[in-house]
């Protein structure tokens, strides 16, 4: 078992004033809150803030911690508590009642758990009594999809954490993974619901539903803009100039397009229907975008000649007023 | 045939207009009517329909996860509603920005040639 440094967790001295702690531990749950933080590890800088607050709040859990502290950690991290430990301060009289206690870690377990090991369900929610029947907890995951799995439908393996109760009524998280079939045409920020597959009801009661919110990875060539497939397309400058049919990429395949004579940089072009598939479904907007080779034969550079002749005219600078 | 290899159909809420009576969504996110209320008047979450003829109010999936969201906000930030309002208000702005900002970052260098 490692050992967690808990004023370390909220960078507070070992010193610090319990207004200090609670400072530190506001700032640092309002950081890492994961409806708030984007930041990967989120979710545990979270729920290790969380603890190490739970710990260093209460005078009692905190100065039966410092004892450990001295007790130490050995020099590879790891901690084995004193022979006999048993805390005062556990669950029963430490005011257990806003933290999630299925959230902390085997140290906090270890330390401080000593009433969740026996009869821990007869204090946590209550809810386990034989004769009470409750409806399964929903979960709420989320799901992320690559464009062209979202575009054609995709069959998706996905894990999340379901909340049990196990034969004794302790509540201990359960991970579970399903294959889905994801149907075609799916947007980001939109809902799936399988009908009971969340957490199990308790005295009979029906299971929670599981609900997935879809995020699309971000794709190298296309965006999504509601229904709207948006891509980039490079055309020759002669392209432009004389119009030609260019073949460009779409979401799986590729079509032909038609560019129009005297096309400039940033020209769109909608190709109807050929969008996010559904009833109504999205267009594929392609952007223009003028490419230059990076080097030139002598001819050619004879023919620019020429041209810039031919187009003296023409300031593309006009609108800098030079 | 282990659950894992069973492969599931799922039903996507938003497109068949699954939606979430007052009752259901108390029931779904543990809460009362009474927080369900308040998050309305605050404009936190909006009923499908806000109309006088709708005979009872109706919220869709969106409503449902973005009662979660203030749930928790409350339960680890202590917020009260008008800072869980402005907070939602702000994430929100944030996460549009945080699209747009990927979008753009996509398209310079789709324009830069990478």
């Amino acid at each position: 078992m490692d050992f967690k440094d808990y004023y370390a967790v909220l960078g507070v001295s070992e010193s610090a004033s319990a207004e200090e702690i609670k400072k530190a531990y506001r700032k640092l749950a309002r950081k890492y809150h994961p409806d708030v933080s984007k930041e990967e590890d989120a979710d545990t800088r979270f729920k290790e803030v969380g603890e190490a607050y739970e710990v260093l709040k209460d005078p009692e859990k905190r100065a039966e911690y410092d004892q450990l502290r001295k007790y130490g950690a050995k020099a590879d991290g790891s901690f084995e508590p004193p022979p006999g430990w048993q805390s005062g301060a556990g669950f029963g009289g430490g005011g257990y009642t806003e933290a999630d206690a299925r959230q902390f870690s085997d140290f906090f377990e270890e330390i401080f758990g000593g009433g969740r090991r026996g009869g821990f369900s007869d204090g946590f929610g209550g809810g386990f009594r034989q004769n009470m029947k409750l409806r399964g907890e929903d979960v709420h995951a989320r799901i992320a999809l690559f464009l062209e799995e979202a575009f054609h439908g995709c069959e998706k393996q996905v894990s999340f954490a379901v909340h049990e109760a196990d034969e004794h009524g302790r509540v201990i998280p359960r991970q579970k993974t399903l294959k889905v079939k994801i149907p075609a045409g799916m947007r980001e920020g939109q809902h799936i619901r399988l009908k009971g597959q969340g957490a199990p009801g308790v005295g009979g009661g029906e299971p929670g539903d599981l609900f997935i919110e879809v995020e699309f990875a971000p794709h190298p060539h296309f965006a999504v803009e509601g229904r709207d497939v948006l891509v980039t397309v490079p055309i020759a400058p002669w392209e432009a100039a004389l119009g030609a049919t260019v073949t460009i990429p779409t979401v799986g395949s590729k079509v032909n397009v038609k560019v129009p004579k005297g096309s400039t940089s940033g020209r769109k072009l909608r190709l109807k229907g050929k969008g996010f598939p559904g009833k109504h479904p999205g267009d594929q907007i392609v952007i223009l975008q003028i490419a230059m080779p990076e080097k030139h034969s002598p001819e050619a550079e004879k023919l620019f000649e020429q041209l810039a002749e031919a187009e003296k005219n023409f300031n593309p600078r006009s609108k800098l007023h030079v | 045939m282990s659950k894992q290899d069973h492969i599931l159909t799922v039903e996507v809420l938003d497109q068949d207009g699954s939606t979430f009576t007052l009752r259901e969504i108390c029931e779904r996110g543990e809460c009362h009517a009474e927080f369900v209320i308040k998050l309305v008047d605050y404009g936190i979450i909006a009923p499908l329909e806000d109309s006088p003829e709708a005979r009872q109010w109706e919220f869709d999936i969106a409503a449902l996860s973005r009662l979660r969201k203030a749930q928790r906000l409350q339960r680890d930030l202590k917020m009260n509603l008008p800072g869980l309002a402005m907070s939602l208000e702000l994430l929100d702005e944030v996460e549009e920005m945080r699209r747009e900002v990927t979008r753009l970052n996509q398209r310079i260098r789709q324009l830069m040639g990478e």
